[in-house]
């Protein structure tokens, strides 16, 4: 049974939590940040939808698809997504690791790039640790998410 | 703490801190003895509080901002845990 006030107190704490997690992944191999707490802090929620709608309700309710609720979790389609993010982000990280070798540089040898006269922002700093954050933040939400969605089903 | 800052304040903040500090410890009291594991889970949810406090206190005395940063990710977590725990103990499952 969830409640009124759980599902009132989702809608406005979700969007929150997603942007301070978007904050902080960008915040990264700058300031305290990156790919791993904004990655947990994105699947904490994810958490709270579970928590306050139930299991069924991101593949049911968000993406409009038909849910067989004696099916086994595990076939579903959106933790088959989870499970493809995991992989994706893991190929991303490693592949990111792996490219300054064809520049003959050492393995994982990060560098970063100063854009100027950028719009709002006036000055940008684009490092190339970004691909390996983000390959972190897939493996995380992916991970995560998966033991989330299987073990919360049991 | 800048040169603007009233010499009283990090008196305040620096009493502010011990007296949070003890607070945590009457609560890890109250997690041990507990009777009941309701007792336990607010005691535990009182400290994830303090420790946010502490975190806030400790930014305005060292005029860092990261502490900022993980008092806020430390209150999203306690939520989280709290509003878990809760649904744990009024339904016996957390994701239903």
């Amino acid at each position: 049974m969830t409640t009124v006030i759980m599902r009132t107190t989702a809608r406005v704490i979700v969007p929150i939590i997603l942007v301070v997690a978007i904050s902080l992944f960008f915040d990264g191999h700058n300031l305290p940040g990156g790919g791993f707490i904004g990655g947990v802090l994105t699947t904490t929620a994810f958490a709270i939808v579970y928590m306050g709608f139930g299991l069924d309700f991101l593949e049911r309710g968000i993406l409009g698809r038909d849910v067989d609720p004696g099916k086994e979790p595990s076939r579903d389609r959106v933790v088959l997504a989870y499970r493809r993010l995991f992989a994706y982000g893991f190929a991303l990280a490693v592949l990111s690791g792996l490219a300054p070798l064809l520049f003959g540089k050492p393995f994982l040898t990060q560098t970063f790039e100063m854009l100027e006269g950028v719009p709002i922002y006036d000055h940008l700093e684009v490092a190339s640790a970004l691909a390996f954050d983000f390959g972190v933040y897939c493996v995380v939400v992916g991970g995560l998410l998966t033991i989330l969605s299987v073990v919360g089903a049991e | 703490m800048t040169e603007s800052d009233p010499a009283v304040l990090e008196t305040a903040i620096r009493a502010a801190l011990v007296l949070v500090s003890g607070l945590c410890v009457l609560c890890g009291y109250r997690v041990i003895r507990g009777p009941t594991n309701p007792d336990r889970v607010v005691a535990l949810d009182a400290i994830a509080t303090n420790v946010v406090a502490i975190a806030v206190l400790f930014a305005l005395l060292t005029g860092r901002g990261l502490f900022i940063t993980v008092s806020l990710v430390l209150a999203i977590i306690g939520f989280i845990a709290t509003v878990a725990v809760a649904k744990f103990v009024t339904d016996g499952e957390v994701i239903e």
